[in-house]
């Protein structure tokens, strides 16, 4: 953005930024004529209207004009906070990373406090809502659990893993074929799947531990892709028909939905329809949940933890420290791939019913969306990722047909104007693109742009 | 090139040089009055005929080369010819195709570069290379990710501060938001957590204004002579590197073409015009 000099008159920069919106909406126009012109009446017969250009027109003019304004107004903060930091300060009182709220609030001396509230409400929640909502809090929580793991390997460690959801798959097939043909409870397939996962990782971990950035990722895609063929092809999976019938976990061999309900639903205003079994899920999968955080928070601050961040940062660097690369690296993917695994188990039992399908490349998709939406590395982000990415499709429902178009558009928004995710990760602040090369200690203007380098 | 038998003065005050030109015959030892032969001493590091490669562009041709414990090697040349790659070779990023590292008695060549840490093997590597997104004191702690021990961690934590006290005011800064300086400055000292009892350097003042890498020589001088560690240094800027050198090697397209110690090759003619501007 060269207009950005302050010397040009605000008149001229007006006329600049018109003129850029009209070119945009011009531009617009052109990409869309065919889609916006064009259209089968009854019969057959192509019928052709360029009515509605217009409005298009106008309306991406307005739209441009807004969406430059913002930029134009978070570019100048971040400048005018560089050279604040730069020349109004001493220098050795520049800021250090500035916390987000988030951060604050967890250090704060309430933060224990906070943390039961949290705990709390989330617990009340089966027992004062609709089994909809239960079915919907039981997703995002998986979600967050996946997006927990995932963000060890792409968040912390800066692996660029695109085929994440075939761990899941492995979790969810390793409970549904075991119970399926060995009648095996819950229970036992929880760790088996997890180990199952782990393995897989390690296994794809192997051969794919000296690739990087776009090659990982390229790999990691075909592999997720390979299982999901896989899956489909096999006979034991019965292929796309997928296996059914899924136990739900056991509880000391008492059907929930007996007794236990009517104890619920008469003393405790649970709603009638409620299947107890998903509540039983709801705290499985929220216990699950916790204990990830535990893990991955004590992980994040330890010797591993600081390994896997600094092969984010510089792998040459980071193996002249003495870090093993190849252990931090594998050890990342593997357990990274463990909470997919314990995911998949849990999805398995909750939907009682899986096939290939529930495992596209869309998935991982999403899963990554979670993790950079919320922001990478970032505990707290992942977690609201999760619960925005899950929770805000449902809640758009009402603009049906425009659902998934207004998602995406909100998804673009988010990136443009706050790229480090939703709670950014505090550590990651002022990251200098090829930092190390600058001999300028001024924060470039947009000096938050993600992990990687 | 001078014969071998000749003595020079070096150009450092109160240090007398020896020549040596075949390796391992006659050997300077730093500091000391008088030139000593060394030629039953083994070196601390020393290369045969190391040869490596980038798939089918031959790097480095049969690198003959040796450092003793105490010194300060200058390894010299032109851009391309060899001497990251050198440095390389001997930590194992670009392992060599053929010859022999030998530390401490140890052939390591091919050996993992995590591993020669632990045997005080230590490389600044090129460019810096600090974690910009880490802080400069989550930097210095990585140096010591090696050591198990909290105390002597912080120990170091303390020399550092006390030798770079510009890093203590900036400990909770980001590394990125550093100065070039700084930055090599940080390179250095995060080095210098993993204890090593060699350092190798690898272009120290690049990209640096000249005060900056005077004081980073000095500091470089400084580590060499209070802990004793022993230091191989690439550089471009041949004239200060050989003023801090006890020896030099210079480099051209793969091999060492000329070696000796740091005052003969700063009045060698053919070194002076390729090496020192006339």
């Amino acid at each position: 953005m060269s207009s950005n000099t302050p010397k040009m008159s605000a008149k001229s920069r007006i006329h600049a930024e018109v003129r850029a919106s009209l070119a945009a909406a011009l531009w617009f126009c052109f990409l869309a004529f065919p889609l916006m012109t064009l259209s089968i009446r009854p019969g057959n017969a192509v019928a052709f209207s360029i009515a509605r250009i217009p409005y298009l027109f106008a309306a991406v003019f307005l739209l441009t004009v807004l969406w430059r304004f913002f930029l134009r107004r978070r570019s100048f903060k971040n400048v005018s906070k560089a050279v604040l930091e730069s020349e109004g300060l001493p220098e050795d009182l520049r800021p250090g990373p500035k916390p987000s709220w988030v951060s604050v609030f967890m250090s704060s001396k309430y933060r224990s406090h906070m943390v039961a509230f949290l705990l709390l409400a989330v617990s009340v929640i089966p027992f004062v809502s609709s089994p909809y909502v239960v079915n919907v809090m039981v997703v995002a929580l998986i979600y967050v659990a996946l997006g927990l793991g995932l963000n060890v390997v792409v968040g912390v460690s800066g692996l660029l893993n695109l085929g994440y959801v075939a761990f899941y798959a492995m979790g969810a097939y390793t409970y549904a074929l075991l119970n399926q043909y060995l009648g095996w409870g819950f229970w036992v397939c929880l760790p088996l799947g997890a180990l199952t996962a782990t393995l897989m990782g390690l296994l794809l971990g192997l051969p794919v531990i000296r690739l990087s950035g776009d090659y990982l990722a390229i790999v990691t895609l075909s592999f997720g892709e390979i299982t999901r063929l896989v899956l489909t092809n096999l006979n034991i999976t019965h292929g796309p028909r997928g296996i059914g019938n899924i136990d739900p976990p056991g509880f000391f061999g008492i059907d929930l939905n007996g007794s236990v309900k009517t104890f619920l639903v008469q003393r405790l205003n649970v709603h009638p329809d409620m299947n107890v079994n998903k509540i039983y899920i709801y705290f499985i999968i929220l216990a699950i949940v916790v204990l990830t955080i535990i893990c991955v928070f004590r992980l994040e601050n330890s010797r591993l933890g600081r390994a896997w961040l600094a092969m984010r940062e510089d792998e040459i660097a980071c193996q002249a420290m003495g870090i093993n690369r190849t252990r931090a690296k594998l050890t990342a993917f593997a357990l990274g791939s463990t909470w997919a695994g314990l995911a998949g188990v849990v999805f398995a039992s909750h939907i009682t019913f899986i096939n290939p399908a529930s495992f596209s490349f869309l998935e991982s998709i999403m899963i990554l969306s979670i993790v950079v939406l919320g922001g990478m590395g970032s505990i707290p982000g992942v977690i609201l990722g999760a619960v925005v990415l899950i929770i805000l499709p449902e809640q758009l429902r009402f603009f049906s047909q425009y659902r998934m178009l207004l998602f995406g558009a909100l998804m673009v928004l988010m990136m443009v104007f706050r790229p480090g995710g939703l709670i950014q990760s505090t550590r990651e602040v002022y990251i200098h693109r090829g930092g190390s090369r600058k001999n300028a200690p001024v924060p470039e203007a947009a000096p938050n742009r993600g992990g990687r380098s | 090139m001078s014969d071998a038998a000749k003595n020079t003065t070096d150009i450092r005050p109160g240090t007398v040089g020896a020549i040596s030109l075949a390796k391992n015959t006659t050997e300077v030892r730093p500091g000391s009055a008088d030139a000593i032969s060394l030629a039953n001493t083994r070196p601390m590091l020393e290369l045969q005929g190391v040869h490596t490669a980038y798939g089918s562009i031959e790097a480095l041709k049969g690198v003959d080369l040796h450092i003793n414990q105490g010194e300060i090697i200058a390894l010299l040349g032109a851009n391309g010819a060899g001497k990251t790659t050198t440095l390389c070779s001997i930590t194992g990023l670009t392992p060599p195709k053929a010859g022999r590292v030998i530390f401490e008695g140890e052939d390591i060549r091919g050996a993992r570069t995590e591993s020669l840490v632990k045997k005080g093997l230590i490389m600044v590597p090129e460019g810096r290379r600090i974690f910009p997104g880490l802080t400069v004191l989550e930097n210095l702690k990585m140096g010591a990710y090696i050591s198990d021990d909290q105390k002597s961690v912080k120990d170091d934590l303390e020399h550092i501060f006390n030798l770079f006290p510009i890093l203590a005011t900036r400990s909770k800064q980001s590394g990125g938001t550093l100065s070039g300086g700084e930055q090599q400055m940080l390179a250095i000292s995060r080095s210098l957590m993993g204890r090593p009892r060699m350092l190798l350097l690898d272009e120290p003042s690049l990209g640096l204004a000249p005060i900056i890498i005077k004081n980073i020589f000095e500091t470089i001088e400084a580590i060499n002579k209070e802990s004793g560690v022993t230091i191989l240094l690439v550089e471009q800027n041949a004239h200060l590197a050989l003023q801090l050198a006890h020896r030099a090697y210079i480099m051209t397209t793969g091999v060492i073409t000329l070696s000796g110690t740091a005052s003969e090759l700063l009045n060698d003619e053919s070194v002076k015009q390729a090496y020192l501007g006339g």
